[in-house]
């Protein structure tokens, strides 16, 4: 059971790099990683928020739920 | 870090440093006063000697205690505060201090003040071991802390 991140699935939609998203979210490059490669533990709303808006999605289009 | 920080820190070394003096002033002198307490309360030198005994050992605790001490501020300074090698040190001085408390307990069977001293380490065991499992509930908060995006 896990939420998996498809942060990588839709930035190769919207065609934008990791820096640039990171920059337009104001976030460091280092956070985004941590985001993308599921090692982050929570994620905050204000977050979630920037990442949507920037890549004009829906917070389930980021966020997967996976049951065992 | 501000000044009052490293000004804290640097009294707390100080503390530690002349902790160490009083100990190694005492590891030192201890012959002398252990025969000078066995005269005085015309026992036999083997008292004295059991006296030296219980001193000498309990020094070895405190001589690592005060060492890990000296480390713990170190890496405080350094800003590293929430760290596991800051837990291990305090687990070790909490052992220290159980460690004592034990040898003061067995000495107040010939030395009944030893009793007072051994309830005191094994207070201060206990409160180092508090302070122990706070920090480590602290190192999984800012492990949290840090992975939050």
């Amino acid at each position: 059971m896990e939420i998996l991140v498809n942060l990588d699935v839709m930035m190769a939609k919207r065609k934008i790099s990791g820096g640039e998203l990171a920059e337009r979210v104001g976030i460091t490059p280092a956070n985004l990683s941590i985001l993308k490669t599921g090692k982050a533990k929570a994620i905050r709303f204000s977050t979630l928020m920037a990442l949507c808006h920037e890549l004009q999605c829906q917070p389930g289009d980021i966020l997967e739920f996976v049951d065992d | 870090m501000n000044w009052t920080k490293d000004k804290s820190i640097t009294l707390s070394r100080v503390g530690v440093a002349v902790f160490a003096a009083l100990l190694l002033a005492l590891d030192i002198s201890c012959y002398w006063i252990a025969q000078w307490y066995a005269r005085w309360r015309f026992y036999h030198f083997q008292y004295g000697a059991l006296l030296m005994l219980s001193v000498y050992l309990g020094s070895v605790f405190g001589w690592i205690c005060l060492w890990q001490l000296w480390k713990l501020l170190g890496n405080i300074r350094r800003g590293e505060v929430f760290v596991l090698e800051n837990v291990r040190r305090m687990r070790r001085i909490s052992w220290c201090c159980l460690w004592a408390a034990l040898i003061c307990l067995v000495s107040a069977a010939y030395y009944l003040p030893f009793g007072f001293v051994a309830i005191a380490a094994g207070f201060m065991a206990l409160i180092v071991r508090i302070v122990k499992n706070a920090f480590q509930q602290a190192i999984d908060m800012k492990e949290e802390l840090d992975y939050t995006v």
